[in-house]
Order: C-alpha cells, then structure tokens, then sequence
C-alpha cells in the first residue's frame, strides 16, 4: 500500500523520536567516557567529544578491582551458559518433538517459573545456599543464574524445535539410530540458531543479575561487575569519568553477543509470545 | 514397564533434570520460606524459635507493609500504562516497511537486554542535578528556572523511576505487541477500507481484538515482571526519599539485609507471594482471550 505524504512524514518523525529515545542516552554514556574529566563536568555539555582521553578506561583496568568482577561475571556467565543448555536442550527435545504424555502440564510449570518473582526466593535461596556453605562463592550466583535463565531458554527453544519436519526424524528412526543419536546428529545441528541465542540469553541473564549477587557475595574478590559497579555509584564523590567507562565496557559483551544472535533471539521470543 | 512404552521413558528422562532443578531452586525454598516465616530468625546462622503466626501479625499490623504493598500496586499500573502505550506506538511504526527495518526490529531491544546498573548509571548521569544533560535542556530552553532534583522528593523520585523503568521494559513489550499485530491479517484493512472503515474504526474493530492473545501474555507476563522490579529503584533511589519508592521487593530485601530481620522478611515473601497468585488466577480467568491459543501450543 503506498503511503500518503502525510503518513510519510508521521512516520519519519515517530522513528526519528523512537531512534532518539532509544540510542541517544546511550551515545551520551559512550561519547562522555572518553573526554577528559573538566569536560565531563563542564557547564555547557558538549554533544560531540572537544577532547579524547582513555584515562578512565587506563584508570578502570589498572588501578581499580574492575578487571577482577570482570573475571568474576565472565566465569559465572559461560557456567551459567554451559548448564542452562545441557539442562534444557533435551528438556525441550522432549517436550516439542517427542509426543510426551502430560507434556502440558510440564509445560505449564515451565511458564509458571517463568514468570515467578525472583524476589519471593531471595531469601529461601539465601538460607539454602549458606546451608551448603556456598555463599560468596560464584557457585551461588550460577546456581541462581541457571534457575532464571533456563524457564525462558525452553520458551525460546519452542519455535526452532518446531519448524523440523517430523520426516527427517522418523526416516533417521529407519536408519536404525536411537533417540540420542537423533537428538546429537539431526535435531541439535539443525536448531543451532536457537540454542545459539538460548547460550547468549543465559550469559546475558547472569551478565546483568544484580539482585542475588549484592546478598550472596560478600567478599571484594567474587564480586561480579553489576555489584561492583553499584558500589562505584554509591560512593560519596561519584567519579563520573571512572563509572562511565565502566558502564561501556559492561555494555559491549551484549552488543558483540547480541550481535551475532539477535535476530533468532527475537524470532524465538515472539514465537513463543504469540503461540502461548 | 506399568504401560509406559520404552520411548516415554526416554522421555522424562530427558525432562527429568531440569524439573530436579526447578524443584530444589524454586519449590523447595518455596516450602522453607514458610517455616522461616513461623521463626524469628533475625541474621544468618542463628538460631531461631517458633513463634507461630507472630511475624504475620507483625506484618498486618504495619502501615510500611501495606504502603509498600500501595505503592507496588502505583507502580504496576503506572509502568503498565506507560509501556503499553509506548509500547503500541513503537510497534505501530515498526510495522511499516522502510529502509533498515529489518535492524530497527531486532535492535530496539538493546535497552532490555543491558545491565540494570547501566541503565541507572545512564540516568543518574543524564538526570543528574548538577551539570546533567536534561537539567541543562531545560534550563537552557527556560522550561525550569533552575535545575530540577528529579531524585529529592517522593512523588518526582517516584515518577522518575516509574519512566526510567519503562524506558527499559517497553522494548521488550513492543516486540511482542508487533509480533501481535504482524499476525492480523492485512486483508481485514483492505475489505474494512472498501467498507469505508474510517482509521478509529479499523483500530477499533481489527486491531484491538487482533492483539487480544497478545494483550493477554503482556497483561500477566507484564505485570509480574514489572512487580518484581527491584534493582532499577534499589540503586536510583534505594527505597527513598521517605519510603516514597519503596515497593514490596525493596521492602523485603531491605528488612532481611539492612534490618536484619530474615524471618520477617519471609513472612513478607508469603502474603506478596498470596497476593500476587491471587492477581494471575483473577486475570486469568477474567481475561483469558476466547481463542484457543495455549492448545494450539503444542
């Protein structure tokens, strides 16, 4: 259907403002990161960078703890990646492709945990985990993160678990290969773009976690980048320059990893949206 | 073996780990946040006594419980109004077909999917009373006379969070609404056109209840993700000035972690978690859309 000039003209406007109000803080953060601290604060704030200076990004790798919750995040996030799909590929191979009786009910109490309130566990999870001796360990954190990110994983498995064609299973079944054998052989290659972005929603699940990790960490050394970049927040004297480098180099792991997925993450998250 | 054929077996066994999980994470501290609540465990590796029904009746009797439990109700719905209408209107123009579409579908997302203490440092940054990008606009555009203390009182501090919020949730609603409307077939407008559907008709009698199974999954999905909100009002404001942002979840994470009052803060856990499943089975049964949209499912 072809467009009148004044549908034209409301629509360029509406993206323009949608583009706005979505990148622009972004722009600000990244752009403010590397000017140097008198133009941070300077009265009149300068859109585009008078000057460039990685002071902040030397500053935040080498005389602060950053690079310790970035060790910290990244061992806790690829754990969390690496469970989230050995418990939930098969769990949904089963679900979606095999004809499961009471596969429903299953179903149902997946979504269920999708949507439960992860504050109603805090503290239940918090005794348990001090009860296995695991508080301020990175243990606690994958445990939780896993309990987060796997409901939602085999939500978004459901769409690529659905488009293959019974036939290829049931002529491989011929072939005289077993269940296992299909699931490594046949099923897992061709659902490699949804299991793709199943392992980057679970990095990107524990990646941004702030709520367990600021109870179940106590000591500097676990902290993990959200904790540890709200404690720079909290301090009196808030070192603007320092927080925002920060803020960039927290942000970049999910642009490069969203990046390579984010279009089967999308079409795995409506799918799901629409269908249940 | 009692009927259940080799490959069902199979089957469960495949299913079988992850419910494990599920149970010990989820339902397991389920039950125990209960026995905790009938203790008055105050710190960690002490010992508690029984004491019954005491932390509940503790709880009814407070005024901070019950305007924390007002203030999540605010807030649930000021978030839901917001991001739904943001929401629409973002997925109404992203339906549209136009150079980089594509991109502009999948990238809206970026601000759900970074960090919670990005976002606060984003706008505690842009907000921020001395020197902050959105002071400066509008000071310099003469709409305040001086810089605005978005974060200094309870009602400014409130909205602030409720938008700053928003504006990281509503992508994730808008994906799903266009997934919504991308569904309505484009047929209906056109014969609607021939018709001499006027533009408020066609929203009326086509897109609403085209979105209805759509509407639905935000409807319920969106409310608990919104109640469960913690970190973004944590860190902008802690839970003040005043108490004035203050909703359930900071309640209870401040009453286990800075009153040290784990019990309590269980007892908490319980009634919200009565509350909230008193809302979905309400919602469920008002609003479940008439089209049989979850067998469809599988």
């Amino acid at each position: 259907m072809k467009r009148s000039r004044r549908a034209s003209f409301v629509l360029i406007v509406g993206l323009a403002a949608l583009l706005f109000i979505v990148i622009v803080p972004f722009y600000w953060i990244f752009s403010s990161s590397i000017k140097i601290p008198q133009e941070i604060i300077a009265r009149t704030p300068t859109l585009i960078p008078q000057s460039f200076s990685l002071q902040h990004y030397d500053k935040l790798m080498n005389s602060s703890q950053f690079p310790v919750y970035l060790r910290n995040s990244t061992l806790v996030a690829l754990a969390t990646m690496g469970i989230t799909l050995l418990l939930c590929t098969p769990a949904a191979y089963a679900l979606y492709r095999m004809r499961l009786p009471g596969r429903q009910t299953l179903f149902r109490i997946i979504l269920i945990t999708y949507a439960f309130p992860g504050i109603l566990l805090l503290i239940p999870l918090y005794f348990m985990l001090s009860s296995l001796r695991l508080i301020d360990t990175l243990y606690a954190l994958v445990i939780v993160n896993v309990t987060f990110a796997a409901p939602f994983a085999v939500w978004l498995l459901q769409a690529f678990f659905q488009t293959i064609p019974a036939e290829i299973e049931e002529s491989a079944a011929l072939d005289g290969a077993n269940r296992l054998q299909i699931l490594l052989r046949i099923i897992i290659p061709l659902t490699a773009p949804g299991l793709a972005s199943v392992a980057i929603f679970a990095f990107i699940t524990s990646w941004t976690e702030y709520m367990f990790s600021s109870v179940l960490i106590i000591s500097e050394q676990h902290r993990t980048v959200p904790v540890g970049l709200a404690g720079i927040v909290g301090q009196y004297q808030v070192d603007w320059g320092l927080l925002l480098a920060g803020a960039s180099v927290t942000t970049l792991p999910v642009l490069v990893l969203f990046a390579l997925v984010g279009r089967y993450f999308i079409a795995g998250l409506t799918a799901g949206a629409v269908k249940s | 073996m009692f009927g259940l054929s080799r490959r069902t077996l199979v089957g469960y066994l495949y299913v079988a780990p992850l419910m494990l999980w599920l149970a010990l994470t989820i339902a397991y501290p389920l039950l125990s946040t209960v026995v905790l609540s009938l203790q008055d465990i105050r710190i960690i590796g002490t010992e508690g006594s029984f004491v019954g029904l005491d932390q509940y009746r503790a709880i009814f009797a407070s005024d901070t419980f019950w305007s924390s439990a007002g203030r999540s109700l605010i807030w649930v719905l000021g978030n839901g109004l917001v991001q739904t209408l943001a929401a629409f209107i973002a997925a109404l123009l992203l339906r549209e077909a136009f150079p980089g579409v594509r991109i502009a579908r999948v990238w809206i997302i970026l601000s759900w999917i970074v960090p919670t203490v990005v976002v606060v440092i984003i706008w505690r940054w842009m907000l921020s009373a001395s020197g902050g990008i959105v002071n400066y606009a509008l000071v310099s555009l003469g709409v305040a006379e001086r810089p605005i203390g978005f974060f200094s009182t309870s009602t400014s501090a409130f909205a602030s969070v409720v938008l700053i919020n928003a504006w990281r949730m509503f992508p994730f609603m808008t994906v799903i609404m266009l997934a919504g409307l991308m569904r309505i077939p484009e047929e209906l407008y056109e014969s609607a056109a021939v018709d001499g559907a006027n533009a408020w008709q066609k929203f009326w009698y086509i897109t609403l209840p085209g979105l209805q199974p759509v509407l639905f999954v935000i409807g319920l999905l969106g409310t608990l993700i919104s109640f469960n909100t913690f970190d973004v009002i944590w860190l902008l404001t802690g839970g003040g000035p005043a108490g004035g942002t203050t909703t359930l979840p900071v309640l209870i994470y401040d009453t286990a972690f800075k009153q040290y009052r784990l019990s309590r803060a269980a007892a908490m856990s319980v009634v919200t978690g009565v509350l909230l499943l008193v809302f979905a089975l309400t919602f469920i049964r008002l609003m479940s859309p008439r089209t049989d949209a979850q067998e469809a499912a599988l």
